[in-house]
């Protein structure tokens, strides 16, 4: 008997188009299913509806019949379905509650009743099951984005779910603490739909394949012949992809940035050892290494945003700065304006910034009604618009789908080959790149979650 | 001591506060909130103790010049200024404004200390009675190192495109972002909050540990307090 069904699914979402469209399908205990898709595909409508979230919390258009447990969710809402089903979000700090990790934990449990003497004992288990178990008496505040979310999954195993729904739990985790994230999922002893842009682990660890476009289903089938399909279809889904070819030399000439033996501190020890690092026009750099090894801080030096303590900082010419999530950091109320700020509000090359990252539609729109990949490119286009002599990006690979991955990397040789010098901080080895620098040990630097 | 009586404390701190005038007494009050205040680590409690006491020396430079007693002896007579009127200083305005900025001084620190250093789980926890409206001051206090966080992430956005933010109004751009960013997060949290089951009946408690004697004479001392900033 299936633990969930859905059955001819649509739903959108108040004043706008539908988000999944007559969608079916059927759960089983036990099975984990990787759910694929390009941003925007209905993905994460799928994952709400299945927790009822969609529609008791968000209201919109609801169609069809979602049913989990055996429960209705339409007269049942998610608080009530809590126990059966567990959800972790893509982004730790907001689902973040309490502040200590124990008192997170135990929260859904007092919510569902569970009694007080056999609260601590499971909140010890689920810690455990995750490897965080150390993690108990911490602040929240006080732990790296990996650790969050492995605690938010902490707290929903605590639930004793049948069905586990995660939804891009990793997008906004380095790969060390995804890679982490991933294998505690695969020890859950529930039925697991997970919704995941790393598509090679989130294979290795399915049984079954969902791959979602335009809030249809396209594909639903176990995962040797999906792999099959993928590889024929959807290459980009498929994993295992190449590098690219490494770009054409890069001009020798003076360099943009040259940092010679730089130091920086944040209240502490030396983040950067004197490390050296120059980019040239038409060269595309990239910084790689473990979180709080320093890329970010190197990055922020690069750039301008900081100045080493000690060492030499020598730039020429201009540089802007892509942070990571940029979606999160925009500043005006609408798209156009929002590029307008890099060039004295040049509404006409703001403009054509729009139309090059393909969101002419949202000209007067406010940023924060546009997609999560929508907002990216936004990002991309406002620190672009200005034609920088250095484009310094830090992690823009974070999160995002694998179609977008490829248009980026070919939209940073673009940038190249244009005589601008590229200085990419990132964990994907997919990537172009003239060179690759490999930062340190990490310090203990502070980094973003 | 536990997150009650220790919030109690502080409480009645505040309290007290505003029912002395008396220099001395708001002087011992602040500088005992500060010492408590810098057990915190040092990036943490900058902008509680800067807030608190830039707020509070505000108070005590602007207030004797804009304002006017009427009493004591007049020190210094200014220019009549539009709006604000004659600008002069008296010691009896010095004092009202040295009080005055002590007590803002006393409150911000003892909000800060209740940040800073109370467990506020456990203070929703041990919320006999309003367990949620506990829990929505417990988030809402945390709202404050996020708006920070934040807004240094915005000004980082900003500087990042080669433009630089100057003074007050530079800055002030940031604030609708800022609440915008806040009410997405907002919501954010309350959906997960419902997925984890808030907001089910009868829900249950995890054991703490029962109160010790030092929080049963915190309990007494608040009240104290409370009482003998009356009486003075």
């Amino acid at each position: 008997m299936a633990l969930a069904t859905v059955e001819r699914l649509s739903f959108a979402y108040p004043g706008g188009a539908a988000a999944v469209r007559d969608i079916s399908l059927e759960l089983y205990a036990g099975e984990v299913v990787a759910l694929l898709g390009p941003s925007g595909s209905g993905k994460s409508t799928l994952l709400r509806a299945l927790a009822g979230l969609v529609p008791h919390f968000h209201g919109g258009r609801f169609s069809g019949r979602v049913e989990v447990g055996g429960r209705d969710t339409r007269s049942h809402g998610p608080a009530e379905l809590v126990g059966t089903v567990a959800s972790v979000f893509q982004d730790p700090e907001n689902q973040v509650v309490m502040t200590r990790v124990e008192n997170e934990v135990a929260f859904g449990l007092e919510n569902l009743g569970v009694a007080p003497e056999l609260i601590w004992p499971r909140v010890e288990a689920s810690l455990g099951e995750v490897g965080v178990a150390e993690l108990a008496g911490r602040r929240t505040v006080e732990l790296s984005g990996g650790e969050l979310q492995r605690v938010c999954l902490a707290s929903a195993l605590a639930l004793r779910p049948e069905l586990l729904l995660l939804d891009e739990p990793t997008s906004q985790l380095d790969a060390e603490g995804a890679e982490a994230f991933l294998a505690a999922v695969e020890h859950a002893s529930c039925a697991v739909v997970l919704s995941e842009q790393r598509v090679d682990r989130a294979l290795a660890i399915a049984d079954r394949v969902i791959m979602m476009e335009e809030g249809r289903i396209v594909l639903d089938a176990p995962v040797g012949e999906a792999r099959a399909w993928l590889a024929a279809r959807r290459p980009r889904y498929a994993g295992g992809i190449e590098p690219h070819d490494p770009p054409s030399r890069a001009e020798a000439g003076t360099p943009l940035v040259r940092l010679d033996a730089v130091h920086y501190a944040y209240n502490g020890p030396d983040v950067l050892g004197g490390l050296s690092l120059s980019v040239r026009r038409g060269e595309i750099v990239a910084l790689e290494g473990r979180n709080g090894s320093g890329k970010t801080t190197l990055a922020k030096i690069a750039a301008g945003l900081l100045e080493p303590a000690s060492g030499v900082a020598a730039r020429a010419g201009r540089a802007t700065y892509l942070s990571q999530d940029p979606g999160r950091y925009l500043v005006r109320e609408t798209a156009i304006d929002e590029v307008a700020l890099g060039v004295s509000g040049d509404q006409v090359r703001a403009g054509l910034a729009l139309e090059q990252f393909g969101l002419t539609f949202a000209t007067c729109r406010h940023p924060r009604d546009l997609s999560s990949g929508e907002r990216e490119r936004l990002g991309i286009a406002a620190v672009s618009v200005s034609e920088p002599d250095l484009l310094v990006l830090d992690e823009p690979t974070r999160g995002i789908d694998p179609d977008r991955k490829a248009a980026l990397a070919a939209w940073l040789l673009e940038q190249a080959e244009a005589g601008r010098g590229v200085l990419v901080a990132t964990h994907d080895p997919l990537l172009p790149a003239h060179r690759r620098v490999r930062l340190g040990e990490p310090f203990g630097v502070p980094v973003a979650a | 001591m536990s997150a009650g009586p220790a919030t109690a404390l502080l409480a009645a701190v505040a309290v007290a506060a505003f029912l002395v005038d008396r220099i001395w007494a708001l002087a011992a009050m602040t500088v005992v909130l500060l010492v408590l205040c810098l057990r915190a680590p040092t990036e943490r409690r900058r902008l509680y103790i800067g807030g608190a006491l830039l707020s509070a020396l505000g108070v005590i430079v602007i207030s004797p010049l804009t304002w006017s007693s009427g009493g004591g002896t007049l020190l210094w007579e200014g220019p009549t200024l539009p709006v604000f009127g004659p600008l002069d200083i008296s010691t009896d305005e010095i004092r009202i404004a040295v009080v005055n900025g002590l007590r803002l001084a006393v409150v911000g620190l003892a909000f800060g200390a209740y940040t800073l250093l109370v467990d506020h789980d456990r203070l929703v926890s041990a919320a006999g009675f309003a367990r949620r409206s506990a829990l929505a001051v417990a988030l809402a206090t945390r709202l404050v190192p996020s708006l920070e966080r934040d807004a240094a992430g915005f000004a980082e956005s900003v500087r990042g495109r080669g433009v630089e933010l100057h003074g007050v109004r530079g800055y002030a751009t940031l604030l609708s972002p800022l609440v915008a960013g806040s009410l997405e997060r907002a919501s954010g949290l309350a959906e997960a909050m419902e997925a984890r089951g808030f907001g089910r009946s009868k829900p249950t408690r995890a054991p703490r540990p029962a109160w010790t004697w030092v929080d049963h004479v915190a309990l007494v001392g608040a009240a104290l307090l409370v009482g003998v900033a009356a009486w003075l």
